[in-house]
């Protein structure tokens, strides 16, 4: 059979994979995009970032209708029905899905649904309905993707045992949960299920949870896992796990005490593993390293000259973003553009009940690191804002270089945290100066706020914190 | 009383004062911070244990300084000062450019050397070693397209902040340095070398297909160090051919015991030892210039690097103390090295402080080579692969003897062409006469 001979051949519709081909498309390349599913988004849009954002909402309606009930207005107990839910969270998916679609139409990129494999560097072969297609072009980007890990000793072949892609079907609520691994991935998921009724119990092997994020701002979101969830554990290990009737009989290890439980469900959230098998890498000069991440330098390149990779399946963080802006600079580098990834900021938000959010340098990286930093805080019960939302439990915290003054990472903890990042990221890439933070008008009022009081702050003349300490701003 | 530098913590046990928060005459408080210290890691500030007001200052900036060092005196302790007193703009701290990396590492500062009064100089913030200067990512993009470094540009808004303006003037200030070369007189170039022209990035992909990779961090260092040396060495290469074929039989008999021991013997080796020997007689060529005091820095010891060839690029690992070794453990020395260098686990000060190089092509082939002087050394030696010749015996007779090319790269500044011709010469009879008694185990 004659292979189709094209440009660019991109594999994995995510996120990254969508965004790498219409760019491509866009500068003028002829563009295949090449996924199993045949509705595009890949894990972020089908079975991650989006059905979980959905749920979250649903759930922060429950807690704001419950929480208001202080306030002076009183709904009902509140009915849920879990089909409607299902199915008003699969129509927006179904919505995104097919707006990806179209878009990819109108920039006359060719989709193709079925299994990549390639045969050699430059050749790809597609099983789709319609049978094998082969593809030879000038590169080709893998985005591959990942997907939750399971460990042998957790997968029963039991459907009650579940990764997060099953949690977010919602298949029912179950009385009790156990959630494995207390990343951002558990409490989200944790949170969904708690404020639709579950007894949650979140389970974490280190010693805290949302490790990555500094302390202090992950405190709001344990204080309201304590209240909401039936209990947090940590260094807690489950040691096994057994069908038993219509529940999962988990023995684990809390801090050094063996115990032993029964859970209608278990969620294992400990992490995701990269696609890399079964996709013929092996035929191509691609290196992967010991955990199965496909080794790329700066400009998103392979060992392999005709082939890129960006996304989860590159490694380092596995978040969407990264995955978006490596597409910009894969397609960048083989239009020989000087793009690279390097320096960039990623931000990271958790969708927590309050949201936490950072960018950039945390507290707890300058302390280990030995970085003279200084760090500003603005508390969110001195924001007229946060008060008028009844969420007054947040913080706005900036890392500053006390030298140059110049703002080296943000931190957020709070309703919205995860919108109002987007500031600290735009700082920090500018370059900015805590003095040109404070030095912008920021709407009143609004959230937005803290960011510009955290500044002041940092030189002592924020109006709504007193501080002692005085600094001088050059201006 | 005084005000002793306190103990550093884990892995610092000394540390280079960068700036003095202090003036003789203030008063201090109890825990305010009174400098700030470099240590191989970050920038510290050290508090003061006591409070009083300042009689002297004991140490000054770029001090290397040790737990227990007195860095203050202070009299009447026990005054409340008012309010912690901030630091004076003045005495803000400048830390040298990059003080951890050896001196041979640091980039070329071409463009210092004209003396234009709005020269681009380097801005060096506390935190420079840990992030990028401070930049939109579109200012960085258009530096990266360029080929500029930005650690070169001054950024003129607050926090140093470098906008379009700032590489702008960047740009014009290079452009007239490279104005300045063209018409000048090579005589009036600046010692440090010529003026360097703005990189062009060439479109090579507008005459056929092309494949872009980047320059690793190796290759760019090591590219920094070649240039400064070329262009800042006069550089003469002297060659000779030294007749091996007794030194071969040697090895031939000794090579069996070496074995043994887990070494091999190598021309290397050999040359190793009568490099050293040789280095001995005329320590000119162990010696190095100091630029700043202008004088001849002659070392006592024998460091050797040897250039080793590795798949991320050339390192030149040192072989410390080489008159000190024995053939054989000069022979374990360079199995370990090339090891150490293929597996990249050479840390920074194996690869510091050598006296002269070796740089043997012999195994892969190839005859004389014009090898760069490492810098700051005075003298690199290049063999070339040992052939066999017919060559005219005294008797007139020919015979067929085995000679290796030698190749011996020297800064001129140092020594003469003389004596590197009596240098080589007494290498090559070394090598032609390689003592017995110095390969036996």
């Amino acid at each position: 059979m004659e292979p189709i001979k094209t440009d660019l051949v991109v594999l994995g519709a995510g996120p990254g994979g969508y965004a790498a081909a219409f760019y491509a498309a866009d500068l003028g390349k002829k563009v295949i995009l090449v996924d199993q599913n045949p509705r595009l988004g890949g894990v972020c849009l089908n079975e991650g970032c989006i059905p979980s954002k959905a749920l979250l909402h649903a759930t922060k309606v429950l807690g704001e209708a419950k929480t208001f009930a202080e306030h002076g207005i009183v709904f009902g107990e509140p009915k849920i029905d879990v089909s409607k839910l299902r199915a008003w969270k699969d129509s927006v998916l179904q919505r995104l899905g097919t707006g990806v679609a179209s878009l990819a139409k109108m920039r006359q990129v060719t989709v193709m649904t079925g299994r990549g494999y390639f045969e050699s560097s430059d050749l790809l072969r597609v099983e789709t309905p319609e049978g094998q297609k082969f593809l030879t072009y000038d590169k080709a980007i893998i985005a591959v993707g990942s997907k939750p890990a399971m460990p042998r000793a957790f997968d029963l072949g039991n459907p009650r045992v579940m990764t997060s892609r099953e949690a977010l079907e919602l298949p029912d609520i179950p009385a009790d949960l156990l959630v494995i691994g207390g990343g951002y991935i558990g409490m989200e998921l944790g949170t969904v299920y708690a404020a639709l009724g579950s007894r949650v119990t979140v389970v974490e092997a280190l010693d805290n949870i949302l490790s990555g994020a500094d302390p202090d701002l992950a405190r709001p979101v344990v204080n309201y896992a304590k209240k909401n969830f039936r209990e947090l554990r940590v260094k807690t290990r489950v040691l096994d796990m057994s069908t038993a009737g219509k529940q999962i009989r988990v023995v684990m290890d809390v801090n050094g005490e063996r115990m032993e439980e029964l859970y209608d469900r278990v969620l294992v959230s400990v992490g995701r593993v990269p696609n890399g098998e079964d996709i013929g890498l092996e035929n191509t000069r691609v290196i992967r390293d010991e955990k199965g991440f496909i080794k790329v330098n700066e400009r998103m390149e392979t060992t392999d000259p005709k082939l890129l990779a960006i996304g989860d399946i590159a490694g380092g963080v596995l978040l969407a973003h990264k995955a978006h802006k490596e597409a910009r600079v894969a397609v960048e580098s083989l239009c020989g553009e000087a793009s690279v990834f390097k320096d960039v900021v990623i931000p990271a938000v958790v969708f927590t009940e309050p949201e936490l959010a950072w960018c950039g340098l945390t507290e707890e990286e300058a302390r280990q690191k030995g970085i003279k930093v200084e760090v500003a805080k603005f508390p969110w019960a001195a924001s007229g804002r946060a008060m008028t939302f009844d969420k007054t439990e947040g913080m706005t915290k900036l890392i500053i270089d006390p030298e140059s003054e110049r703002i080296l990472g943000a931190g957020i903890v709070g309703h919205g945290a995860g919108e109002l990042i987007a500031e600290g990221v735009l700082a920090v890439e500018m370059g900015a100066t805590a003095h040109d933070l404070a030095a912008c008008i920021h709407p009143h009022p609004t959230l937005s706020e803290t960011f510009m009081e955290a500044a002041e702050v940092f030189y002592g003349y924020a109006t709504h914190a007193y501080s002692r300490r005085k600094r001088h701003a050059e201006a | 009383m005084d005000i002793k530098l306190p103990n550093l913590g884990e892995g610092a046990d000394s540390g280079v004062v960068v700036s003095i928060l202090v003036n003789v005459g203030e008063e201090i408080a109890e825990g305010q911070n009174i400098i700030e210290l470099e240590t191989g890691k970050a920038v510290a500030s050290i508090p003061s244990s006591a409070a009083g007001k300042v009689e002297s200052i004991r140490v000054k900036v770029g001090d290397k300084i040790t737990p227990g060092t007195v860095i203050l005196t202070v009299s009447g302790g026990g005054t409340q000062a008012a309010a912690p007193a901030v630091p004076a703009p003045a005495a803000k701290p400048r830390p040298a450019a990059r003080p951890q990396a050896p001196a041979v590492e640091e980039p070329v500062e071409v463009e210092e050397a004209s003396e234009t009064e709005e020269e681009p100089t380097p801005t060096v913030e506390s935190t420079e070693q840990y992030f990028t200067p401070p930049a939109s990512p579109t200012i960085r993009k258009l530096a990266r397209e360029l080929g500029i470094d930005l650690r070169r540009v001054k950024g003129s808004q607050h926090g140093g902040r470098i906008v379009m303006e700032d590489l702008r003037r960047y740009i014009q200030g290079l452009i007239r340095a490279a104005e300045k070369a063209r018409t000048a007189p090579p005589a009036a170039a600046p010692a440090t070398g010529g003026a360097a022209v703005a990189p062009v990035s060439v479109d090579f992909a507008q005459w056929g297909p092309i494949t872009r990779v980047p320059f690793s961090p190796l290759r760019q260092v090591l590219s920094r160090r070649l240039v400064e040396s070329v262009n800042t060495l006069p550089q003469v290469t002297q060659f000779d051919e030294a007749d091996i074929t007794s030194l071969l039989a040697l090895r031939q008999e000794h090579a069996a015991a070496y074995e043994a021991k887990g070494a091999r013997l190598t021309l290397t080796g050999f040359a190793i030892v009568a490099l050293v020997a040789t280095l001995k007689k005329y320590p000119i060529f162990n010696s190095s210039l100091d630029e700043v005091t202008q004088e001849i820095v002659y070392k006592n010891y024998y460091h050797i690097g040897i250039a080793v060839d590795t798949e991320a690029g050339l390192l030149v690992p040192v072989i410390r103390d080489a008159d000190r070794k024995s053939l054989l453990e000069l022979s374990l020395a360079l199995v370990e090295v090339a090891n150490k260098a293929r597996d990249r686990k050479l840390a920074p000060a194996d690869m510091q402080g050598g006296t002269c190089t070796i740089s043997n092509q012999g195994p892969l082939g190839g005859a004389h080579f014009t090898p760069i002087v490492n810098k700051p050394e005075c003298a690199i030696l290049g063999l070339g692969r040992g052939v066999l010749k017919p060559v005219v015996q005294k008797d007139g007779s020919l015979a067929p003897r085995t000679l290796l090319p030698l190749a011996l790269s020297y800064d001129h500044r140092l020594v003469d062409g003389a004596q590197a011709a009596r240098f080589i010469t007494d290498l090559r009879v070394f090598l032609e006469n390689f003592p017995p008694d110095l390969v036996k185990i």
